[in-house]
């Protein structure tokens, strides 16, 4: 191929995409499995070889060795005249490969040789125009001493055994390496088409059609194995993309209307106010009226922190009997104030040495304040409010209940949504982040949150906290 | 608004980059007669801080060149006790935590009210001058005695029985007596809570702890400051 530099950048990608199933996971495996077979190949040719070249030497020395035997069966019965007949029967029956000497003393008496040296025994004889250019094989004996006879065979035979042999194994290093090659670039094409499907759809998701999925063949493959966890991801993604935009819409909303109020109240201000004192008075709640957005923002971004984890760092061991003692004492002059009873008892179950668990001071006051501060701002005067703690099951559980007018049942998971007020209590100040903020608390702690199954009553909201384990 | 009670005219640093938040900072210090230098990098900020003369520092934990942080930590390293008011954006839940282990002394988050900047630069610069003194053991006003030892309290001889939470209410404003306390100090100081409850819990814990403290004695001296917060005056 020509150096890549000089060629033009669409023909390079074109070279590229081309090529590209090479570098693929599947081809190289294809390569590696030819490369074996071609080796394996090539070692059964050459053990074959061997083999073979090994058998024809054999079988040649075996029929050279049962003419001599003819040969001297012959002498031995009716001498000289006899072995001799027998070498001109052989000839005249023979090919023009096969070669017999009969020789005395050193003079050729019979045969189609020249005289030769007298060896005994398996012989071989280099090529030379007598024997027609070919090596020659064979077994050389004495009919009595001086009478030599030899019988033998060229071996251009087996060379050409050889060769046909090799030829073979040749055609079938090439065929198996061209179906290795083929076979792998099969492999990787189907391979690389589906991975291509797969980065397609990534790059469309990404390009904005979040309903958009990897397709899966439904072979349960690697690869489908690897797109369902792929799909599982998007769909993950795309439900807290939608819960994020959830809140941002509410975020959007809940904000318009006070800043909406702010405005009015501005612009009245404007036209209405005559004296400096209702001037002030405008802007002193125009400044309420901020302070209030200002707090919505500061919860929101309360939830980015205990969301992050963060706080986890810094967890201690802390007393929940002795937090909600002073959660009691902290709350008891407000309620005492709004008319409420706050009660707390703690039922030591059995074996409970104290309810120490694990966390961050400040995050659970927040937490059971929450808690508190909902029984007051959402019951009526009179309503008793009771703190409580208990060791049930393995669990540490701290409960905030009320013998209010309760919720219904159906909006009871509600209630653990941000910024969802309920229609009863919209009138009441609030963004209705309180049980969202102690659910994200909660959870930071490994603690489970929920409204309590009661049949009595008002509204209990439960806190179960896992028992850390010792040490 | 209503004047603050307060004490001498002093020179304050103020660190911050943005130039709105530094006019505003400017204005409320300026209209209570203290003098302020304003510097807009932490490089320039550390420098003005080191030649001294300041009663306190305000520093925001973001500059240019040399974070609020860093900033304080060199002061330290270096002995400068400076008193230290840091500032921050919102609800940072662990930007009190690090502010103090830098070395500051008070940290306000942005965007705040000019009381609770104002009682919060008084009350650093005020503990500033007196950081030589030893820990007290009795805290006094007119005839109300506080014993830190024995958790006791005592108005004109009469023993005044008071709850953990009240004891801790009553300690503190009487540690910044003649000083303003906002609201939001009393919640980080008295209750270690960084947060603004729904509910009027200081103003509930205030009343409990005047009709034990105040009720029935001839002078008042827990006062309320409209729109800012309270004050322990003996006066």
């Amino acid at each position: 191929m020509a150096p890549s530099s000089s060629i033009p950048y669409a023909a390079r990608d074109t070279v590229c995409v081309r090529i590209r199933f090479l570098r693929t996971e599947g081809f190289r495996l294809s390569a590696i499995y030819a490369g074996v077979f071609a080796l394996s190949v090539v070692i059964l040719g050459v053990f074959v070889l061997v083999i073979t070249n090994q058998a024809l030497r054999d079988q040649i020395v075996t029929f050279s060795a049962a003419d001599v035997a003819a040969i001297q069966n012959g002498y031995a019965s009716e001498g000289i005249h006899e072995a001799r007949e027998v070498i001109n029967q052989l000839m005249a029956g023979s090919g023009t490969s096969d070669f017999y000497l009969l020789q005395r003393n050193g003079k050729v008496v019979d045969g189609n040789l020249p005289a030769m040296a007298e060896r005994t025994g398996t012989v071989d004889i280099t090529a030379s125009p007598v024997t027609h250019n070919h090596e020659v094989l064979g077994v050389g004996a004495f009919l009595a001493p001086g009478l030599y006879v030899f019988s033998g065979s060229g071996t251009h035979r087996l060379h050409a055994v050889q060769a046909h042999i090799l030829n073979v194994m040749l055609a079938l290093f090439a065929v198996a390496l061209l179906l290795a090659v083929a076979g792998g670039a099969l492999v990787s094409r189907s391979f690389l088409r589906r991975t291509d499907a797969m980065a397609k759809a990534c790059r469309d998701i990404m390009n904005g059609d979040m309903q958009l999925r990897i397709p899966v063949r439904g072979t349960s493959d690697e690869l489908d194995r690897l797109a369902e966890a792929i799909n599982e991801m998007l769909s993950r993604i795309a439900a807290l993309m939608q819960n994020l935009s959830q809140v941002s819409n509410d975020i959007a909303h809940d904000l318009r209307t006070p800043v909406t109020h702010l405005r009015h109240r501005l612009e009245r201000a404007r036209t209405d106010s005559k004296t400096t004192g209702e001037y002030g008075a405008a802007l002193e709640t125009a400044i309420a009226k901020a302070d209030e957005i200002l707090g919505l923002f500061a919860a929101l971004l309360r939830f980015a922190q205990i969301e992050g984890g963060a706080r986890r760092a810094a967890f201690a061991p802390l007393d929940l009997e002795a937090l909600l003692t002073q959660m009691r004492e902290l709350f008891e002059p407000v309620a005492d104030e709004t008319g409420h009873i706050l009660q707390l008892t703690v039922s030591q179950g059995r074996g409970l040495g104290g309810a120490v668990i694990r966390g961050d001071r400040q995050l659970l006051t927040q937490l059971f304040s929450n808690l508190i501060e909902n029984a007051i701002v959402h019951t009526p005067p009179g309503t008793c409010i009771s703190l409580s703690l208990a060791r049930e099951e393995g669990h540490i559980v701290a409960r905030v209940s009320d013998d209010g007018p309760g919720v219904p049942r159906e909006e009871h998971e509600k209630l653990f949504r941000r910024l969802y007020r309920r229609e009863a209590s919209r009138s009441q100040p609030g963004y209705g982040l309180g049980l969202s903020l102690a659910l994200a608390i909660a959870e930071l702690h490994g603690a489970k949150i929920g409204i309590a199954d009661t049949s009595g009553p008002g509204l209990s909201v439960e806190v179960c906290f896992p028992v850390p384990s010792e040490g | 608004m209503k004047r603050l009670p307060s004490g001498a005219f002093v020179k304050i640093l103020l660190i911050e980059d943005d130039k709105e938040t530094a006019a505003h900072i400017v204005y409320a210090l300026s209209g209570e007669g203290h003098e302020v230098t304003v510097c807009h990098d932490g490089a320039e900020g550390l420098e003005r801080a080191r030649a001294g003369g300041h009663a306190a520092l305000i520093v925001d934990r973001m500059l240019p060149k040399l974070d609020g942080l860093s900033l304080v930590r060199q002061l330290r390293a270096e002995a400068n006790e400076t008193p230290v008011l840091f500032l921050t954006t919102m609800s940072g839940l662990n930007d009190r935590v690090e502010g103090l282990q830098a070395g500051g002394d008070d940290y306000l988050v942005k965007p705040f009210a000019f009381p609770e900047l104002l009682a919060r630069v008084h009350a650093i610069a005020r503990r500033g001058t007196h950081t030589q003194d030893s820990e007290p053991v009795r805290l006094r006003a007119a005839d109300l005695e506080m014993d830190l030892i024995r958790r006791t309290v005592h108005r004109g001889g009469k023993s005044i029985e008071l709850q953990a939470q009240e004891f801790r209410l009553l300690e503190f404003l009487m540690r910044n007596m003649g000083r303003i306390v906002t609201r939001t100090m009393l919640l980080e100081n008295v209750w270690d809570m960084n947060f603004d409850p729904r509910t009027n819990i200081v103003e509930t814990h205030i009343s409990r702890l005047r009709s034990k403290v105040d009720r029935g004695y001839g002078t008042e001296l827990i006062h309320t400051v409209r729109g800012a917060g309270y004050s322990l005056r003996a006066d």
